[in-house]
């Protein structure tokens, strides 16, 4: 696609986020409607999201830098850069969601780490270091063993990390909707999937003139086989939150299959962001470069984040005692949550600074020069 | 989801009681209200070492009225802003007409011994405290939230900044306006032996989470919690139950004694006597 | 388990932290070992806020006050830091916060940790104080807007008396009549010769003669006929009258001022407050059920206005008929622990409600009975409990004082007395023994001298009068009724004979027959409960000796038929003979404020410096004489409207009053803490009247904002809230004690303006608007001589201080009822308290010059303040199972004074007795029929709204956000409603359902509905409070600028506008003619989906 569509794109993007982000600053939660029953909304489904991007991207980098697959030959460096782009929006969000982003250094010297969220910032810190590392070593030298021991604690460090959130809401015997031993397996396989899919919009969109022989068939098979492990994954997650006459269990999952969020569900995450994408990338196959590529892979990951979203909110959709949310009103005290403007146009500047940097990355800093042909 | 209070394992569950007779022959009423007695215990209890006392409340749900005084005295106490509640009480009506109760259950911090919420904190920000409460320290905390997601009965709440006077009149010339009517919520936030002014949007305890402390100020200072000395309903009781010759001693040895959600492992040290 | 968790916290303060070289180390230190702690006390070093005191406790930043969140009147202790209010809680002394109450002589210091409980409300109460819609200037309603636009002008408080009290063109819409001018009648002396002549007037009943007398009367007075209102009815009054001052919810203290300014300085009969809004019939009920024989005429006076309730607290059984004792009542924090150590000491209790209340939801049985039949339940009871001989004969058959006396008993009852009975057997009067010749006529000479008539029996005893008589063993037997001397006469209970050819029945027989009207079942299929329950309820009640109560209130109350539920209620009391005992009904009883009592220091009524004026003529609401005697009388009936013989302060008649001109013309009305149009049932007819200026050419109200009804004012003079001011708030009948509470100022707002009178600077308040007005008229009882040469009346507390300290001195003549001297730490406290106060409201000197500069009475005065009141010792509250502040007098079962009434509008006598009347009639007494409007609307309170006045307190509309309409779920079903659906109200006499509020504004009588178990099908209900226009809900301009209205306050909904107008008068709501209620529980409506 045209570079300066792309840049236009990010640079609108980046411009409402940040009007978003200068209300933020002089409203502060005032304008966000995040609560005290759904503490964690749109920002936070993103910051998964992105993490589980920046996760799922190193580990398809190592089919490159490690294992030398031929077909993914040249992809583990813009994989790594995309990592790490990623990885930046997803901090970005979950700094915004703090109520002190400020203290955000607290929770790397003065961590608790029986915290579900400290260990997923130590993963990611430990994880952002790591990407860093290997960007940087990957660009002086492409086969050196440091790289490929970076590489290595690298390819380990994402598998672990990328099941962190869900180990973090999996943990948490309050969203008894979340306390299942399947979310970590879950968050993983998404990271997998979204990393593949973040394949393909680099190939179909950002990265379209690379030259060589990129094998986008393989890149496009294995993330179908994706898409529809993890659509088995919801399937069986959701229909077992369904079985069983535990309300706290099953409402969330009654509300994102047939009740308010079964419009986004069925739709973007089913239709959109699986059968379609499924259907590009197995009926019409588009060649290397095409657009297509990309267009699938963005709706995988729209699917995803929406996927993402639905678990993490619907799971909060519960009154944690019956008549609580109606025996008090105020501000976030209510069980009912839609991203607000401010919140939605943070949204905005985050994707615009994922496509900016992904942009300018690609023409600034990794220059390709070895990847190609090599 | 219900609020089901579990007997605890010690007693055999009592049928919930309606307001119907337990006892058969009536009882002249006490000669001491209950919150000249615990005030007294409560003076006895901090003469102790800190470690050695047990705080704990009890709420009698047969007594609570479903009257919020409690709510709105905590609020007042802590100067809550909009939004933040630390003792909401529920009202669920039960049966078919003319068949018809109401359970009002009021919810403090539980104060658990095995607390979820304190685990789930990446910053040591919320602990327990020598005395078995769970306190916030706002200075520390990030206002990342997952104590209340961690928490299973809602017991905690975000401070979104803002007051209950914001967004009124201001024409301070002819009424009395906003900026005058709101300093009995701006400038007095006192808790932790800390007071706060709630200046910027983004001074503590704004951007933090919030909960119940027990009236930590108050009951180091010989003054019951503001939940209990107000309970019209005399439905509150608070006091340590390491002193076996205290109030709330003596309502944990009857076998009506209940905890919420305990199938939680939290172990609450508030009790519900059913 | 975590052993993080059991650390203790390092308290390191910034200063400290910075300041200890060593602490980076021993932070660091920490730092590893237990991290939260460390990170604690590093955070604190450096983070904002700062260490305080524990404030709460310390007595010298605690003021005791009374609330007036709602009219119940708990003490508070307001704890203040920095000059601002920062919490509220119960006062510790206070019988209403704690129970038992501590001793009163617990000093001050002691109470410093210890606080009673008070209501939601009670805790939210600065939110009233500090109401960002608080008003701090006079307001003018702008010339050239019309009354209700919302349009504003301010102006100088002086300027402001100038304008009231001149008149002139003050709106350009032509002169209007200025409070000078209306003060017509300026000579106290005058006054008082004309009020006698117009007394002889109204006392001649030979219709000529009354005739001769009016014209009499304008011959004696021709020169001073200008200053009456119509010398063709002398008894009109003079102008004066013609300025009308009606209170809502007024206390003692401000009260006393009102008498003293409206009647006594102005000389204006008119003023009333909101009583039969409130529980009115309950009320007069109580008044008619007390009535006291005179034994100098043998005739029935007056009874007192007042109802009793039940001492729960001492009670085995209550039925709480009508009583929102959770929500409402009074009030929660005094009448709900007794209910719920009942709970669980297994004392039974059933509620009789249409709706479930907190309290029915906690009862052993609900009876959820058809609106307005209280009466026929009661019927059925009564009618078991005297088939089954239930009810206590032995005291029944005390007949008279001296028999009551001898058994001990605190009171007695007219059960056994003779009635006559008329050709349609209807009781008239009661037989009095001359009638059959038990006595007969003697002249003779009264105490003072003046020739009376006496009456001697056979056998040689004098009466002072007719007596009555009763029955003993089948003899008639003529008795004194009060005096403890006489022979004690033990009555027989079931009489109906004839005696000399009088037909004769025992007014327990009269009950009886009454009862017998209809079978129990029959009784219970009026009332839609079953037969059962009516036994066990009866079986029940009478069960537990005297320890069972009925205890009832507005439920039975406002309805058409109210008097008579009441007084049905009320006889099950007395079938059981509780009345003064321990569990049983009470009375209130409150310390003297108005130095009536001999050696109490301050007489304060009657201390008036110069010519006191005395008001006379037919007041507005018709109540003070009656029809017949007036000389609007010619014969005929109905009336305009209705005339008020038993009940008085009938605030639903005010404004149609003014709007017919019945009996005469009002030109200025002025208005406190009034918020009748919108707590009225019918209240929007209220807004057409004081929007008519031709109809009412001066409206002056008294507010703290510009609330629902002073919305349509003229002028609003600013008050200060109940935090800032004086007052006395008096008891309420479930107060066993005897108290008096203090209200007095515990803040001072920010920056609230001041003004001068008589030289001094007082906040701008209520009281600074009549001494402001009084020293620009010279009106008598105000100013430097105002109580009496040298005794100035110049400050709010010259007036109340005095009425402290006769409180404190109390009411034994050598003073050995008074309460002791504050000591030096007591003094101390009082002082220190009151640090924050500006002198132009505490001053010390001020302060004690008010109580006459006295030193031991003005210590006495503050041992008094520094406790908020006055209240008497727990224990002394009863003694062998009887309360000893007692009733102690004749209960009447037949009420012969009511049964000489005539309701003017039927032109009727009224019915003496408890009687079963259908409820929802018009002022005619026809049942109306509203077809097509099926349910049933009845109203109720929550314990987080008071009235108009809550909905400033943000933190109680968190808890319950906006008004509902409650209904069962079998109508909701049958309506297509579900729960939270948005439905719409209309009636008969408001189909559009609507409220006209005027300035372009029509409020539609829309909100959610609540769908229930817990409510009768086919009655609908809702809260009280929320459905605003003004209190800060609207936007208004004041002096071109827009003030914006705050959007919660005005969530819906507010059903009043839908209930019932009276078809006959068509501007008023249904009433109680008998015992003055507005009825706010009979009507019918129709509920919509939207
Ligand atoms: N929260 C709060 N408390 C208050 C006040 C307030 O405004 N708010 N106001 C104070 C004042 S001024 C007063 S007068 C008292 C009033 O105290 P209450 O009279 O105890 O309170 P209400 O809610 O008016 O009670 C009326 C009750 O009667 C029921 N009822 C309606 N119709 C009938 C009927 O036909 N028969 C029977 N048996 N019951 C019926 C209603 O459902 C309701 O429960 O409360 C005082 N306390
Ligand atoms: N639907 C429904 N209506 C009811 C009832 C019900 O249960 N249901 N209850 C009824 C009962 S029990 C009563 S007693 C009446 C009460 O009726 P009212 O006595 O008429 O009303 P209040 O709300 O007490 O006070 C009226 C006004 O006083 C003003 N005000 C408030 N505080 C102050 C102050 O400190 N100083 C001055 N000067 N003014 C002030 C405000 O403008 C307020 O609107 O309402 C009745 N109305
Ligand atoms: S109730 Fe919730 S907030 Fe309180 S200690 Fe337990 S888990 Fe923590
Ligand atoms: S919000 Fe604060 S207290 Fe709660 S977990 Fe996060 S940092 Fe800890
Ligand atoms: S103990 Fe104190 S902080 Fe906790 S609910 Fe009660 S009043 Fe609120
Ligand atoms: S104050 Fe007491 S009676 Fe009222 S809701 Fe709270 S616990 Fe229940
Ligand atoms: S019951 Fe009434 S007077 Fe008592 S605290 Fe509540 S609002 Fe105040
Ligand atoms: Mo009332």
């Amino acid at each position: 696609m045209d570079k300066k569509i792309l840049y236009l794109v990010g640079i609108l993007g980046f411009a409402i986020g940040c009007w978003g982000l200068a209300d933020f600053l002089s409203a502060g939660d005032a304008h966000t409607n995040y609560g005290s029953f759904v503490v964690w909304g749109l920002w936070v489904s993103l910051y998964f999201l992105f993490g589980g991007i920046a996760t799922g991207c190193f580990i398809w980098a190592s089919l490159d830098l490690i294992f030398h697959v031929p077909s993914f030959s040249g992809t583990g460096r813009p994989a790594l850069l995309a990592a790490l782009v990623t990885l930046v929006a997803g901090l970005a969000a979950i700094a915004l969601d703090l109520g002190h982003m400020d203290r955000f250094w607290k929770t790397i010297f003065q961590a608790n780490m029986s915290s579900g969220v400290a260990m997923d910032v130590w993963g990611y810190t430990v994880f952002g270091l790591v990407t860093v590392a290997a960007l940087i070593v990957s660009a002086t030298e492409p086969k050196n063993p440091t790289l490929q021991a970076i590489m290595w604690i690298g390819l380990i460090v994402s598998v672990v990390v990328s099941g962190l959130p869900g180990k973090l809401m999996g943990n948490n015997a309050a969203r008894l909707f979340w306390h299942s031993s399947l979310m970590p397996l879950q968050y993983l396989l998404q990271s997998l999937m979204a990393g593949g899919a973040m394949l393909l919009v680099l190939r179909g969109i950002f990265l379209r003139d690379l030259p060589g022989e990129y094998q986008p068939g393989l890149l496009g098979k294995i993330t179908s086989l994706l898409v529809l492990i993890n659509l088995f994954a919801s399937y069986v997650f959701l229909t077992q939150s369904l079985s069983g006459n535990m309300p706290e269990i099953a409402q969330p999952a009654q509300q994102i299959v047939f009740g308010h969020f079964s419009t986004s569900f069925w739709g973007l995450q089913i239709v959109l962001g699986s059968i379609v994408p499924l259907f590009i990338l197995f009926i019409v196959r588009g060649s290397a470069g095409s657009f297509l590529l990309g267009l699938a892979g963005l709706l995988i990951l729209l699917g995803n984040a929406v996927a993402r979203y639905l678990v993490l909110v619907a799971g909060q959709q519960v009154d944690p005692l019956e008549g609580l949310s109606s025996s008090f009103s105020g501000k976030g005290l209510t069980l009912t949550y839609s991203p607000s403007m401010t919140e939605w146009a943070v949204a905005c500047g985050l994707l615009g600074l994922v496509i900016l940097g992904l942009r300018a990355g690609f023409d600034r800093f990794l220059p390709l020069a070895h990847s190609p042909k090599e | 989801m219900a609020n089901e209070v579990q007997p605890m394992e010690k007693g055999s569950p009592s049928p919930p009681v309606s307001g119907g007779a337990t006892i058969k022959t009536p009882e002249p009423p006490a000669k001491e209200d209950v919150l000249l007695r615990m005030n007294k215990e409560l003076g006895r209890a901090l003469k102790k070492n800190e470690a050695q006392r047990k705080w704990v409340m009890v709420i009698d749900l047969r007594r609570c009225i479903g009257c919020h005084a409690c709510t709105v005295a905590c609020i007042a106490v802590n100067k809550l802003p909009p939004g933040i509640v630390y003792r909401p009480v529920t009202i669920q009506e039960k049966g078919k007409y003319p068949n018809v109760t109401m359970n009002f259950l009021p919810r403090p911090c539980m104060q658990c011994e095995n607390p979820p919420c304190t685990q789930a904190c990446p910053v040591h920000a919320t602990y327990t405290n020598a005395e078995g409460i769970v306190v916030m320290d706002y200075d520390q905390c990030i206002g990342c939230r997952a104590c209340i997601a961690a928490c299973p009965y809602g017991a905690r709440t975000y401070d979104f900044g803002g007051t209950y006077t914001e967004g009124t009149t201001n024409e301070e010339t002819v009424v009395l306006g906003e900026s005058r009517a709101d300093d009995y919520e701006r400038n007095i936030n006192i808790e932790y032996g800390r007071k706060r002014v709630r200046t910027n949007k983004h001074s503590s305890p704004i951007g933090n989470v919030r909960k119940c402390h027990f009236c930590l100020d108050r009951i180091h200072n010989g003054v019951l919690p503001a939940c209990t000395t107000t309970c019209i309903g005399r439905a509150t009781y608070f006091g340590d139950a390491d002193d076996s010759t205290s109030l709330v001693s003596e309502l944990l040895a009857k076998p009506n004694v209940g905890q919420l959600k305990a199938e939680f492992g939290t172990k609450p040290r508030v009790y519900y006597i059913l | 388990m975590n052993d993080i968790t059991s650390k203790k916290t390092a308290m390191i303060t910034r200063r400290a932290f910075l300041q200890s070289s060593s602490c980076a180390v021993a932070a660091s230190a920490a730092f590893l070992r237990d991290l939260p702690e460390a990170c604690a006390a590093i955070q604190k070093a450096f983070a904002a806020g700062e260490d305080v005191d524990f404030f709460e406790d310390n007595p010298e930043n605690q003021i005791y006050t009374v609330c007036l969140q709602c009219n119940t009147g708990c003490g508070i202790k307001v704890k203040i830091l920095d000059g601002i209010v920062a919490k509220i809680d119960g006062n510790p002394y206070s019988p209403w916060t704690l129970w038992p109450h501590p001793a009163y002589k617990t000093p001050a210091k002691e109470m410093g940790k210890i606080e009673g409980a008070i209501c939601p409300k009670g805790q939210a109460g600065m939110q009233a104080a500090y109401d960002p819609y608080r008003i701090m200037s006079v307001l003018k309603r702008k010339p050239g807007s019309k009354r209700g636009d919302g349009q504003w002008i301010t102006l100088p408080f002086d300027k402001a008396i100038d304008e009231i009290i001149g008149g002139g063109d003050l709106f350009g819409e032509g002169h209007v009549d200025g409070l000078k001018s209306v003060r017509a009648l300026t000579s106290a002396d005058m006054a008082k010769e004309m009020g006698e002549a117009v007394k002889k007037i109204w006392d001649e009943k030979d219709k000529e003669k009354k005739k001769a007398l009016v014209e009499g009367f304008k011959e004696k007075f021709k020169d001073h006929l200008h200053t009456l209102i119509d010398p063709d009815h002398p008894d009109f009054g003079p102008k004066n009258n013609q300025f009308m001052f009606v209170w809502g919810r007024m206390k003692g203290g401000r009260e006393d001022v009102v008498d003293r300014f409206v009647q006594e300085a102005f000389g204006s009969i008119n003023m009333n407050g909101h009583t039969t809004v409130c529980q009115g019939s309950l009320y007069f009920t109580g008044k008619s059920m007390s009535s006291k024989w005179n034994s100098k005429n043998g005739e029935f006076d007056s009874g007192d206005k007042f109802y009793w309730q039940g001492d729960t607290g001492n009670s085995e059984f209550v039925i709480y008929a009508g009583t929102n004792l959770f929500d409402a009542n009074y009030g929660p924090p005094h009448r709900a622990p007794k209910a719920t150590e009942a709970i669980i000491t297994g004392r039974k209790f059933a509620v009789i409600d249409p709706r479930c209340s907190k309290l029915a939801a906690k009862a052993w049985k609900w009876i959820p009975i058809k609106p307005g039949t209280d009466a026929a339940l009661a019927m059925g009871m009564i009618r078991w409990i005297i088939e089954k001989e239930r009810y206590n004969a032995g005291y029944l058959a005390l007949t008279n004082q001296a028999a009551a006396t001898a058994a001990g008993e605190p009171n007695y009852a007219n059960t056994a007395w003779l009635v006559k009975i008329n050709d349609k057997n209807e009781p008239t009067k009661f037989l009095r023994a001359s009638e059959i010749g038990l006595t007969s006529p003697v002249e003779a000479l009264d105490e003072e001298g003046k020739p009376t008539t006496h009456y001697k029996t056979a056998d040689g005893r004098t009466f002072t009068c007719d007596v009555p008589v009763a029955m003993v063993n089948g003899v008639p037997v003529a008795f004194d009724p009060v005096d403890k001397k006489a022979p004690a006469v033990i009555g027989d209970l079931l009489v109906s004979t004839e005696i000399g050819g009088k037909k004769v029945k025992s007014s327990l027989q009269l009950l009886k027959e009454e009862a017998e009207k209809h079978t129990i079942a029959e009784w219970a299929d009026i009332a839609g409960v079953s037969e059962k329950d009516i036994l066990i309820l009866a079986d029940e009640f009478t069960s537990h000796g005297r320890k069972a109560v009925v205890d009832i209130h507005r439920g039975p109350s406002q309805h058409t038929n109210g008097f008579y539920n009441n007084n049905a209620y009320y006889t099950l009391n007395l079938l059981i003979g509780n009345y003064d005992y321990a569990g049983g009904s009470i009375k209130a009883k409150t310390y003297d404020r108005k130095g009536s009592k001999k050696g109490q220091p301050f007489p304060v009524t009657k201390m008036f410096g110069s010519h006191h004026f005395t008001a006379f003529g037919v007041d507005m609401l018709r109540t003070k004489t009656t029809y017949e005697k007036s000389t609007l009388f010619d014969g005929s009936y109905p009336t305009k409207r209705p005339w008020f013989p038993i009940a008085s302060d009938i605030y639903q008649e005010d404004l149609p009053s003014i709007g017919d001109a019945y009996p005469y013309p009002i030109k200025i009305l002025m208005t406190y803490m009034n918020g009748s149009v919108y707590s009225l049932p019918a209240g929007h007819t209220g807004i057409e009247i004081l929007t008519d200026i031709k109809k009412l050419p001066l409206y002056i109200a008294c507010d703290i904002m510009v609330g629902e009804t002073s919305n349509y004012a003229d002028y609003i003079f600013p008050d200060v809230s109940y935090l800032e001011r004086w007052e006395f708030h008096g008891s309420h009948p479930s107060v066993p004690w005897k108290v008096e509470n203090i209200r007095n100022p515990a803040i001072s707002l920010p920056g609230w303006p001041t003004v001068s009178v008589y030289g001094e600077e007082i906040p701008i308040c209520f009281e600074a608007l009549f001494l402001a007005i009084a020293e620009k008229l010279d009106l008598p009882g105000f100013g430097p001589d105002g109580f009496g040469k040298g005794i100035p009346y110049r400050r709010p507390e010259d007036f109340y201080l005095k009425q402290v300290a006769d409180i404190a001195f109390g009411e034994k003549e050598d003073g050995s009822d008074s309460v002791p001297e504050a000591n030096e730490e007591e003094m101390i406290i009082f002082l220190k308290a009151r640090r924050h106060l500006p002198p132009s409201v505490f001053d010390e000197k001020k302060w004690k010059a008010a109580v006459g500069g006295n030193e031991s009475l003005w210590k006495k005065v503050v041992y008094a303040m520094n406790r908020g009141g006055r209240y008497q010792d727990f224990a002394k509250a009863y003694k062998d199972g009887q309360v000893t502040n007692t009733y102690g007098e004749l209960i009447n079962l037949f009420q012969e004074k009511t049964a000489k009434c005539i309701n003017t509008m039927t032109g009727k006598n009224m019915i003496g007795l408890p009687t079963y009347l259908p409820a929802g009639t018009d002022y005619l007494g026809k049942v109306i029929q509203d077809n097509g409007y099926d349910l049933h609307l009845i109203t109720f309170k929550t314990i987080t709204m008071t009235k108009a006045r809550t909905i400033s307190n943000y933190w109680l509309l968190s808890i319950v956000h906006e008004g509902y309409v409650l209904m069962n779920t079998v109508d909701a079903a049958k309506l297509g409603i579900r729960h939270d659906d948005t439905v719409h109200v209309t009636s008969a006499s408001n189909p559009e359902g609507v409220w006209d509020v005027k300035g372009g504004r029509k409020i539609p009588m829309k909100g959610k509905a609540y769908v229930t178990e817990g409510i009768r099908p086919g009655v609908v209900a809702f809260p009280l409070g929320f459905g605003h226009w003004a209190s800060g809900s609207a936007d208004m301009t004041i002096n071109g600028k827009l003030i914006k209205g705050d959007k919660r306050r005005t969530v819906p909904l507010h059903l009043n506008a839908a209930m019932r107008i009276d078809p006959v008068t068509k501007n008023v709501t249904l009433s109680d003619l008998v015992g003055g209620s507005a009825v706010f529980y009979d009507s019918k409506v129709k509920v919509t989906k939207v």
